[in-house]
């Protein structure tokens, strides 16, 4: 009985972490963060050089269910067209450690790059705290054969003064006159009508197409006033994610995948007045 | 604030259950508990046991300077397997399970909504479900030391929900994922 009970006390103590509180900021996570998913990116598009055709996964909102999210991630790795994958958002639900570790071993059996931007519910707790120490930055933005992809910060409950529309139109100018081929926002949560103005500032700056996450379902809009689409994927359920087609010089495609894709096109929104941007006196 | 002076209430009112069985005090550490957890608190109904108490954790490169309040339930299985080493008695009780509200106190966590979110928008932040088991050993018939396994609400939740993969991807059941522990010190008055 007494060996029994011993043994049982080192199975727990070798199985269980000494861990203060729920809110602990440590969260191991080894090859998740942004800079080093986009060096992998880099050296992958060095190694294929020039491509006609390639595909990037859009994947959202997969807290509470990692399991789903690996197996998504499974999936997903069997596609060879997609070069990458976009991680949009809400990683955890209440942003504890626990919530991101196990997302990250979701994470860990990708054979993509996974790049990722920042939800509202990963802001919780001190989650902003473990996304700067896992990810990185909350805004970034990368080029992949030769389209721009910029991902931006815009929980606007959560942190002040986002998103920041300097940067955002900084990072989609072209570099010395040579135009993108495409320009692709990345978020967490699709323009706010409230954010006056936000809309037309993208597409005055050559914004082609935002993919977003937070909504749980799929969507596919653009507003009557500027025809820029805003596309967003469904939440992680094994699996469920979006699928964005590029074709350097074509228009993008975008089609809502399960075990199978359906193209998807947008259906165009009427703003509401108070919505609209002013048109002076 | 309110936490603590809802701490302390709570601290002084158990302190008064002199009618209760047994009143004990408790000392915690790890188990997501706080780096130190002081707790008082009553047996009741003969396995039952009640407490609150405060926990604090000191700055560190891994955890931000909180406190927060508890109350815990404890269930205390009556079998006890006793023995002796070098003419002193103790005694295990390898069965106790149990539950704490937690509730931490930071400026980044909240338990009402903030004003900037419409109603509902979040669950609170700052309140937290723990389930435990604690094995313990009794020193003497006034004071124990113990081992606690802890899991955090959300867990519970997740292994219940999705236990394969758990089980595919840490050890023991999938358990060492979810699971922390921590130890403690108990003495009955």
């Amino acid at each position: 009985m007494k060996n029994r009970f011993l043994l049982l006390l080192a199975v727990l103590l070798a199985g269980c972490q000494y861990e203060l509180s729920p809110w602990q900021t440590d969260a191991h996570c080894p090859g998740v963060s942004v800079e080093e998913n986009l060096a992998k990116l880099a050296a992958f598009e060095q190694s294929i050089g020039k491509v006609d055709y390639y595909q990037v996964a859009i994947i959202g909102d997969p807290q509470q269910y990692p399991g789903s999210f690996e197996s998504t991630i499974k999936h997903v790795n069997n596609l060879d067209d997609v070069h990458f994958i976009l991680l949009v958002g809400d990683l955890a639900e209440t942003g504890v450690k626990a919530e991101f570790e196990w997302m990250c071993k979701a994470m860990s059996k990708s054979n993509k790059p996974i790049i990722s931007v920042i939800g509202n519910h990963d802001s919780l707790s001190f989650g902003k705290d473990i996304w700067l120490d896992v990810f990185g930055p909350y805004d970034f933005a990368f080029t992949y054969q030769n389209s721009r992809f910029v991902a931006y910060n815009d929980n606007k409950y959560e942190f002040d003064d986002v998103p920041d529309r300097d940067w955002l139109a900084a990072q989609a100018a072209p570099i010395v006159d040579q135009p993108w081929d495409h320009v692709i926002g990345v978020s967490h949560i699709p323009p706010w009508e409230a954010d006056i103005g936000f809309d037309a500032h993208l597409k005055e700056n050559d914004f082609e197409l935002t993919v977003h996450g937070h909504e749980s379902s799929f969507d596919h809009w653009q507003w009557q006033d500027d025809l820029l689409p805003h596309y967003i994927t469904t939440q992680n359920r094994d699996p469920g994610f979006g699928m964005l087609s590029v074709y350097p010089g074509l228009p993008l495609e975008l089609s809502d995948c399960t075990r199978e894709c359906v193209p998807s096109v947008p259906r165009t929104v009427v703003k509401s007045a108070a919505a609209l941007p002013s048109q002076g006196p | 604030m309110t936490i603590q002076r809802m701490a302390v209430l709570l601290l002084l009112t158990f302190g008064q259950i002199q009618g209760a069985n047994a009143v004990f005090m408790d000392l915690q550490s790890g188990s997501l508990m706080g780096m130190v957890h002081a707790s008082v608190g009553g047996t009741f109904a003969d396995n039952h046991h009640l407490s609150a108490g405060v926990g604090y954790v000191p700055k560190l490169d891994r955890h931000e300077e909180m406190s927060m309040g508890s109350l815990r339930y404890r269930y205390q299985n009556p079998y006890r397997w006793n023995f002796s080493v070098k003419d002193r008695s103790y005694g295990i009780s390898p069965l106790n399970f149990g539950v704490a509200l937690l509730v931490g106190s930071h400026k980044d966590l909240f338990v009402k909504l903030p004003d900037q979110y419409p109603d509902g928008y979040y669950n609170p932040t700052a309140i937290r479900l723990i389930f435990n088991y604690q094995s313990i050993l009794h020193l003497n018939e006034q004071t124990q030391v113990y081992f606690d396994v802890s899991v955090l609400d959300v867990g519970l939740v997740s292994y219940v929900r999705e236990p394969e993969f758990f089980m595919d991807n840490y050890d023991y059941l999938g358990l060492e994922g979810i699971t922390n522990w921590g130890f403690g010190l108990r003495h009955q008055f």
